[in-house]
């Protein structure tokens, strides 16, 4: 017998999450654009969407972050260190890539210096995964060995029943199993039939790409010249991506009051890696693309034992030029080697 | 929060060269004081910064034999260094750090030291020179060779007289050709020419190098002809950095973060890392 978590008992258990102090965050479509907001119940929520356009790291490490509220007067310079508020959340819906993201990224907030932003919000945070049980032509979590079941990153995994009704529960670590007994009264144990999942097709050898990359001589290839020339630089697959995690500090206000911020940043920008000087190491986008794959398959592997991409497709998807990560590890896969 | 800084009151601001400045900074508060005097090692590095403006990645110009202060010097180029060059005795900067490696000295003890440097990359060398000469017992024979583009564009003149004056310290002083002035009493070259000319013997000796990356490229082939072997030669690489702490994902060269793992490395580690990501 398996805890069943049907439809219909999906707003009592909202309620009870709210009343127990969790702000409720799922997919929800607006504007064609979906992407995880706080809800107030079930309808709120756009669960049928294959992947919401942003993810749920935005969530986590939001494109701009407030640090420090600075004053300036002709006495004293005052400031006030802001933290993200306090609030629990229960991250309802995520899919398994992006889950995986989020793990991911662990080790890149904690190693050496801990990121406590990351940390405080990731501490906070019960993530609800729900399995695929379709996919479009761009998903590709099966090439970098997750699946569209992978628990990686989650606290609770949904299945979906067949019949539509609801949902199979499956907790994975002591958060998820105390976020669902605290709404057991609103599960059912039943014996219930789960969808089948969505089959991903595997779209490249990722052993293959490492491989070739770990290659001293790929880095000076040409394949990185000519792969990249579509490339316009516009940043979008990083700030689209679940593991992207790159950001700049500026000041920002007038001459007397401001916020100093983390605000994301892309490898793929001209100016990201530009010195004072006027030397940028990375001065075109063959390198800054190389970069990119390079630090995702090779680098972060290195570092932290596991490559920083969880196979959303994302970076293809809404590629306006239509490149993205997966046409360049097929084409990789397929150099002679 | 990881990203706060310390706050720092401006004790004095002296010009070394045109545009550019050193400021000499205090603690104000004593924790932070406390803090630095137990994790700073010549060699690393801070991000200065001025609330409204940013923050700037440079070397601590200070040796770690002297921590009342922290001395920076930086040329006055975009906004944060721009409004740095203007702060006054008194006024509050920022100081976030020390972060990164450090050159390992106690290595280089009992061993001849040859500390080469180009224009304004003699600030972090001086971290290493004053924090050597500090103990100047526990090393052999110092040759310092300083270059710059002109005359006036060298920084620390008085330390470069009180060097020069010193009996036990070797000091080469050169600009590139055309930047002598008529009194200029010293060599007139490209740094690597003129180490080349001084030929200091390789025998036990270490050699640190800082400089513009062009610098560093002809300087180590003159190094590797004077028989200077790889492991032997220490330099610091600057990237542009955000967070100095191994995060904000762009100070990389290859897989090598120069926040975390640098930025101090043996020339030996240098021509390991990929020469296109320099």
């Amino acid at each position: 017998m398996t805890r069943i978590l049907l439809k219909n008992k999906l707003d009592d258990c909202i309620v009870t999450w709210r009343n127990a102090g969790y702000s409720v965050l799922a997919p929800v479509k607006r504007n064609e654009m979906g992407s995880f907001s706080e809800v107030q119940k079930a309808s709120d929520m756009s669960l049928d969407l294959i992947l919401p356009e942003r993810t749920i790291k935005d969530r986590f490490f939001p494109q701009t972050e407030p640090m420090i509220r600075y004053k300036i007067s002709k006495q004293q310079i005052d400031t006030e260190t802001m933290t993200p508020p306090d609030t629990k959340s229960v991250c309802f819906g995520v899919r398994p890539c992006d889950a995986a993201g989020l793990e991911i990224d662990d080790p890149l907030f904690g190693w050496d210096y801990k990121d406590q932003y990351w940390f405080k919000r990731r501490n906070n945070s019960v993530i609800v995964t729900i399995t695929c049980t379709a996919s479009d032509d761009f998903c590709m979590c099966t090439s970098v060995k997750l699946s569209p079941e992978s628990t990686k990153g989650s606290d609770v995994m949904l299945r979906p029943l067949s019949n539509g009704n609801g949902w199979q529960v499956e907790t994975i670590t002591e958060r998820g199993k105390a976020l669902f007994d605290s709404v057991s009264v609103h599960l059912s144990d039943e014996k219930a039939e789960t969808a089948a999942l969505a089959q991903v097709p595997v779209r490249f050898n990722v052993e293959q790409v490492m491989e070739w990359l770990a290659n001293p001589t790929s880095f000076e290839s040409q394949f990185w010249k000519d792969i990249a020339l579509r490339c316009i630089g516009c940043g979008s697959c990083t700030f689209l991506c679940p593991t992207c995690h790159c950001f700049d500090i500026q000041d920002e206000g007038d001459t007397y009051n401001g916020i100093r911020r983390k605000n994301w940043d892309s490898c793929s920008f001209a100016n990201f890696t530009m010195h004072t000087s006027g030397h940028n190491p990375r001065n075109t986008q063959s390198t800054r693309w190389r970069q990119r794959i390079m630090h995702k398959f090779n680098y972060y592997r290195g570092k932290f034992g596991v490559n920083s991409c969880s196979g959303c497709g994302r970076c293809t998807r809404q590629c306006p030029v239509d490149m993205g990560i997966t046409e360049t590890l097929q084409a990789i896969s397929n150099l002679p080697r | 929060m990881i990203y706060n800084p310390f706050p720092m009151r401006v004790v004095s601001k002296r010009q070394e060269a045109p545009g550019v400045n050193t400021l000499k900074l205090e603690f104000v508060r004593e924790e932070d004081h406390e803090f630095f005097r137990q994790n700073f090692k010549t060699g690393m590095f801070g991000l200065y910064g001025i609330y409204g403006e940013g923050e700037s990645t440079f070397c601590v110009a200070s040796p770690e034999t002297r921590k009342e202060y922290i001395e920076c010097t930086f040329r006055q180029s975009g906004r944060v260094t721009g409004t740095l060059a203007n702060v006054d005795a008194g006024d509050i900067v920022t100081f976030r750090g020390p972060y990164g490696n450090r050159f390992p000295i106690e290595e280089f003890e009992g061993k001849n030291l040859l500390f080469i440097a180009g224009g304004i990359a003699l600030p972090p060398t001086r971290s290493v020179i004053w924090s050597c000469l500090d103990q100047r017992e526990k090393y052999r024979e110092v040759t310092i060779v300083y270059g710059a583009r002109t005359v006036a564009d060298l920084v620390y003149k008085n330390e470069l007289d009180d060097w020069k004056k010193r009996d036990d310290v070797r000091l080469v002083l050169t600009v590139d050709p055309g930047g002598e002035t008529p009194d200029w009493q010293d060599h007139v070259g490209f740094v690597p020419t003129i180490l080349e000319q001084a030929a200091p013997s390789p025998d036990n000796t270490i050699a640190v190098l800082c400089g513009p990356p062009i610098m560093i490229k002809f300087t180590l082939a003159a190094l590797q002809r004077l028989g200077f072997s790889p492991e032997n030669v220490y330099t610091t690489l600057e990237n542009r950095m955000k967070c100095g702490v191994g995060k904000c994902g762009r100070c990389n060269v290859g897989s090598v973060y120069i926040c975390k793992e640098g930025p101090v490395f043996t020339a030996a580690e240098v021509q390991a890392m990929p020469q296109a990501d320099l």
